[in-house]
């Protein structure tokens, strides 16, 4: 089996290879990209107005036309400045931001607490709530309090975390008033004490944590629910019972354990979810995280940000793969990787 | 002679079963009536929401403008060549009763590009009874604007599910019956694909070209086609292995026949319980891209785009709560649907030992 994940980890090469070159491609063949920005925005630095508006002003003499193109490495095939791309990766080098001027993985770094945060606390709180809720639904399968929590499941399940943040925001934050409107933390928060420090932070945290919450608990709990369900009408159920195991017993120590593999097979997704966050949630809230800046940078064609960022959530995809396929092998000794 | 042998269409049994199934689960059946009906009132919408008139009676002529070619304002003895302003004219012919001509509007009398600046005001306007879920900030009718932006939205993830599964399932079934070197190369290459973060790079993709309906439609197609290939390949795989394709092969049944008449009509059926989380996945995906700008061109109605404005303007709460209610409403009604089909595909027995 160890084969097998060493296998997996050398296919990541590969496939890493094959995201980054596809959206390094894309970033090529568009106009408007950090070149024509900087020309734009020189343009205007001088107060030529007009230049700015139609592109065609030279600016910038050929000399550092050239420069920025070589630093860029526009100047090169696509192929040959994708190799100088990925040796530069290789040296941990992101390259610099068009737009800050400022190494690409401090931009990322700065942000990453606030990914962290979220991700950390959506895991816990998703996982706290959903086993045991997917539980006891699957138990008292019909009864009142199954059919009750199903119109909070179904709802989160069906409506996207977005649509949901947008609704909160619209009703706490705006018309209620008892929510911030937004952001991480407030302006002044270095100030503060550090319990008023966790409760500026939960204060803020409050909207958005729930907005995450709502489309991964109800996934987690349906998969939950119907996984137990499945195993408590198997055989191994009856027999567990008929020899006298008491049901709850027969829950926990048999029932309980198979449930958990199709939640293990997805909980390798977690990691990327752990650090890039939803650029969607974190632009309604204006949180300052990865998805953030993501989004920004897409905006603002600030390439190398973009690249970065591509490169960090592609390997912790692949990486989460690999890792759920390892829970899995943990949970089910039934799986055998590899060995076919 | 007979030329052609008359064939009713016969359900198989098992097809048979899973529909009574799927009708005895009353919670998705009654979403899939009510769905239906939302899609019939949005394909129909310009008989409900219209700056144009249903029927004109003027001088003992009958005119249906609703569909067909503009009417211009000379042909109801106004002054102008451009089309008819028919809140006006309705105004006209009431004021002059005694003639007998008469117009009948719509509900709903705007249309979903349509400015209405009335009164002093400046939009957005709040719900009246002039605009029942009030205007948005340029003064066109929320109302308008849900009912078209929905049919748009269903248009386009209808189109993309149908593109997105005729594409996927010819690649996972030409995987698994061919195997080999072609399902290797594809397996990795689908690999990359569906490693790609999809949204970022469509997001990426539209910054540079502003898609239309069409180009957009490509773009995902061309990022979401990977997602039916792994089932269709396995299931295809496992057909494939099985007895009565070995048999038919043995009486030298060809390649296609073995496809179309064996493997496709046995595994195929499954793809149904797919087809309502994909529905709400495109509609999820589109509204997306158009809150984030991405999306359709601008004066498209859509309900990202209103989402947006929304957003902008919390101070003006209806335009996002008549979007985020309709949104709750269809992708309830989806999921419900998409539940029901998943159960009357796989009745669960359940049962507890105690």
């Amino acid at each position: 089996m160890t084969g097998y994940f060493l296998r997996r980890l050398l296919l990541i090469i590969p496939t890493f290879i094959g995201i980054t070159l596809l959206v390094f491609a894309i970033t090529r063949v568009v106009p408007g990209g950090p070149i024509e920005r900087m020309m734009t925005q020189a343009a205007l630095q001088q107060g030529d107005q007009r230049a700015a508006r139609t592109r065609s002003g030279n600016t910038l003499d050929e000399k550092q036309l050239a420069q920025l193109r070589a630093y860029y490495g526009f100047d090169k095939p696509l192929l040959s400045s994708y190799g100088q791309w990925l040796w530069r990766v290789l040296h941990l080098d992101l390259g610099n931001s068009t737009r800050y001027h400022d190494p690409v993985w401090s931009l990322i770094k700065e942000r990453f607490p606030v990914s962290i945060f979220y991700g950390i606390t959506t895991l816990l709180i998703t996982y706290g709530i959903c086993i045991p809720l997917g539980m006891a639904k699957a138990v008292r399968h019909g009864s009142w309090f199954d059919n009750v929590s199903s119109i909070a499941v179904f709802f989160g399940y069906a409506v996207p975390g977005y649509v949901v943040g947008i609704a909160l925001i619209t009703i706490f934050a705006s018309q209620l008033d008892w929510f911030p409107l937004g952001g991480f933390v407030d302006d002044d928060f270095d100030t503060y004490s550090f319990g008023k420090k966790i409760i500026d932070l939960l204060y803020h945290a409050a909207l958005p944590l729930t907005a995450y919450l709502a489309s991964s608990f109800a996934l987690t709990t349906l998969m939950m629910k119907n996984a137990l369900m499945d195993n408590l009408a198997t055989d191994y159920m009856r027999t567990a019972i008929a020899k006298g195991q008491s049901f709850d017993g027969a829950v926990r120590h048999h029932a309980l354990r198979n449930s958990l593999i199709p939640i293990a097979t997805s909980f390798g997704n977690n990691i990327s979810l752990l650090l890039g966050g939803s650029f969607l949630i974190e632009t309604i809230f204006n949180i300052d995280g990865i998805g953030l800046l993501g989004f920004e940078s897409v905006l603002e064609r600030d390439y190398p940000v973009v690249m970065g960022i591509l490169v960090i959530s592609a390997l912790l995809f692949l990486l989460g793969n690999i890792l759920s396929d390892i829970c899995v092998a943990l949970v089910d000794p039934r799986i055998r990787f590899g060995e076919t | 002679m007979r030329w052609f042998k008359f064939n009713p269409i016969r359900l198989n049994p098992i097809t048979r079963r899973r529909w009574s199934r799927f009708r005895s689960i009353k919670r998705g059946y009654f979403s899939a009536l009510l769905l239906g009906v939302l899609i019939v009132i949005s394909l129909s919408a310009e008989l409900l929401v219209s700056n144009r008139a249903l029927i004109v009676h003027y001088q003992g002529h009958w005119y249906f403008p609703t569909y067909g070619a503009v009417l211009s304002g000379k042909t109801f003895g106004l002054d102008y060549d451009y089309e008819t302003d028919y809140k006006a004219l309705q105004q006209i012919f009431a004021q002059n009763k005694s003639v007998g001509d008469w117009l009948l509007m719509p509900p709903i009398p705007y249309s979903a590009y349509e400015t209405d600046l009335a009164g002093n005001d400046f939009p957005p306007l709040a719900p009246s009874l002039r605009h029942w879920l009030g205007t948005d900030t340029t003064g066109r009718d929320v109302a308008a604007r849900l009912l078209y932006g929905f049919r748009i939205a269903i248009a386009f993830s209808v189109a993309l599910l149908l593109f997105e599964y005729l594409i996927g399932i010819s690649i996972g079934c030409l995987m698994g019956y061919w195997g080999g070197v072609f399902d290797l190369i594809f397996q990795r290459l689908i690999e990359v694909w569906s490693n790609i973060p999809t949204l970022y790079v469509i997001m990426i993709v539209a910054s540079i070209v502003p898609p239309g309906f069409w180009t957009l439609l490509l773009i995902m197609i061309a990022f979401s086609w990977t997602n039916m290939t792994w089932y269709m390949r396995t299931a295809s795989y496992r057909e494939n292995t099985r007895d009565y394709v070995l048999a038919a092969r043995a009486i030298g049944a060809s390649g296609p026949r073995i496809i179309f008449r064996h493997i496709l009509p046995n595994s195929i059926s499954t793809v149904v319980t797919f087809v309502p989380f994909s529905v709400a996945a495109g509609v999820t995906a589109l509204t997306a891209l158009d809150y984030l700008g991405f999306g359709l061109p601008a004066p498209t109605p859509s309900w990202g785009e209103l989402l947006k404005q929304g957003t902008d303007n919390l101070e003006s709460p209806w335009i996002v709560s008549s979007v985020v209610i309709a949104m709750t409403l269809v992708l309830m009604l989806v999921t419900f649907i998409g539940e029901a089909i998943r159960e009357a595909f796989d009745p669960k027995t359940f049962r507890i030992y105690e």
